[in-house]
């Protein structure tokens, strides 16, 4: 998994994601760009079986992970039985089609 | 700063509308209200209109133009406000600071939205539109998953269960039955939506843990306030109600940036900032309109807003506290649940339930003797928040 871009501030060195101007903790507006890392561990799910327009599927389990270098991130959990707590590998891959692209997001299996 | 009162109130029942143009819609309530006060053909300084999405809705765009003109109020100044499904609560606040600047005299404040004109899936995207675009809304995240997330958190850490969230659903959908306004006239059961085996045919899952009775519908509605300097009330029929606090915070747009994702902080600042300047504490409150848009809202919002502790606002409700009767009846209108959740129409009608119980004219759900009342309008997943304490005075 490459593209899952966060950033930590150059002066107080909060983490952040998705992007923001300014750091949430200290203001400041210079940024190291990094990737999230390692193991993510499952802090909240859901089981949504009501999709928008625009997704055909019937069911999805989304939930939010933070990863071992401290990056949280939402993403679309492509496992049997999600458990609060799991640990689970990143993967990027298409999550959506919009105006006849595939976008690409986080997925997130057991295993490798 | 000058005082502002309440002087008009007008709401249509909240469902479908079939006929009707969405600016057709609004103007039903406006003229109420304006009747309501009795402001004959007196002009109105300013109009603002909560909506949050008739460009996608309704493909119209411009709409407090199009209703100042519908409704005659030409030249009066005219401004749509969007803040997601706080949209109302933020055309009050517009409305509030015209009039307690002394800018302006008598300002309409009129929120709604006509969902309904497109598919369930169409209105479930729209909303989505809210979340962050490349970090939230390409997983096909909606509004009932943050909430459903947001759940499992909760019961977990202040062991809210499934039993307590259909106790808010069988509550408000029991007030509902005694609001002629309501979206929804339909008496539940927990066994019905709960414990039976047909629970999962009437009640099915929409994000886990959350089910059908946990979610607000979809509505179309709208609903309208006259307001004007509380020195200037006497001039008109009604009798006094002005809007002693009003309060507004904002959050990290995204759920996972919080620190805490079962912390509603800008609730709680928005509910601290509005009895900070009306100088009252949540004791002093009769009623409370809670943006029950899940049922699990309800209970976080009740215990963020400075009504109970932290993880009692369950128990709060299974003592029968938060009823029609109880010490701090929730959502006697019968809340988003029963009475509809019409996005931009909201905040204006949870203000106009809680003039009505303030002034006695609430009908069978009024609560008695009520002086005090507050309303939650809750926008995004808690991202924008606003709330108002609201009093008779005389
Ligand atoms: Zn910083």
């Amino acid at each position: 998994m490459k593209e899952l871009v966060a950033y930590r501030c150059k002066k107080c060195g909060l983490i952040m994601y998705p992007k923001h101007g300014r750091c949430l903790r200290c203001k400041a507006r210079e940024f190291e760009p990094f990737e999230a890392e390692g193991d993510a561990r499952l802090i909240t799910y859901t089981d949504n079986q009501t999709l928008p327009w625009g997704i055909d599927d019937r069911q999805r389990f989304l939930g939010i992970v933070e990863f071992a270098n401290g990056v949280k991130a939402m993403g679309w959990l492509k496992v049997a039985t999600p458990k609060l707590g799991m640990k689970l590998k990143p993967h990027w891959e298409p999550v959506r089609v919009m105006g006849g692209e595939d976008v690409y997001g986080l997925v997130l299996r057991q295993g490798k | 700063m000058r005082k502002v009162a309440i002087v008009g109130v007008g709401m249509i029942p909240f469902g479908r509308y079939e006929s009707e143009s969405l600016v057709e819609m609004l103007a039903m309530p406006a003229l109420r209200a304006m009747d309501d006060a009795g402001i004959g053909d007196r002009a109105v300084d300013a109009l603002y209109v909560g909506n949050m999405a008739a460009g996608m809705f309704n493909h119209q765009s411009a709409v407090a133009s199009a209703l100042a003109d519908y409704l005659a109020l030409l030249p009066a100044a005219a401004d749509t406000i969007e803040n997601g499904p706080a949209s109302g609560g933020s055309a009050i606040k517009n409305g509030l600071l015209a009039v307690a600047s002394g800018y302006y005299d008598l300002v309409l404040v009129v929120g709604g939205e006509k969902m309904r004109d497109v598919i369930g899936p169409r209105a479930t995207d729209t909303v989505a539109t809210m979340t962050h675009p490349t970090a939230e809304y390409i997983y096909g995240v909606t509004l009932p998953s943050l909430a459903g997330m947001f759940t499992r958190l909760y019961m977990e850490k202040y062991g809210v269960t499934e039993r307590h969230l259909a106790q808010v659903a069988i509550k408000n959908h029991n007030n509902g039955l005694l609001n002629p306004y309501a979206h929804i006239h339909a008496s539940i059961t927990q066994e019905g939506i709960l414990d039976s085996p047909h629970s999962v045919v009437n009640s099915p899952i929409v994000s886990d843990p959350l089910r059908l009775y946990d979610c607000c519908p979809v509505s179309d509605g709208a609903a309208a306030l006259l307001l004007c300097p509380a020195e200037m009330v006497a001039e008109f029929k009604k009798p006094k109600v002005v809007i002693a606090g009003f309060g507004q915070a904002t959050d990290t747009q995204t759920v996972q940036e919080r620190e805490d994702p079962t912390d509603l902080k800008a609730v709680r600042l928005a509910a601290q900032q509005a009895f900070a300047m009306a100088k009252q504490t949540p004791r002093d409150v009769d009623l409370a309109e809670l943006h029950d848009a899940f049922t699990i809202l309800e209970i976080a919002e009740s215990e963020h807003a400075g009504f109970f502790k932290k993880g009692e606002g369950a128990r709060a409700l299974e003592e029968g506290r938060t009823r029609i009767g109880g010490d701090l009846p929730i959502n006697p209108s019968g809340g988003l649940k029963a009475r509809g959740h019409a996005l931009g129409g909201t905040g204006v009608a949870q203000v106009a339930e809680l003039v009505w119980h303030l002034r006695g004219e609430a009908g069978q759900r009024q609560v008695k003797g009520a002086e005090v009342g507050f309303s939650l309008n809750f926008g995004g997943f808690g991202n924008n928040v606003t709330a108002f304490v609201l009093r008779r005075e005389a």
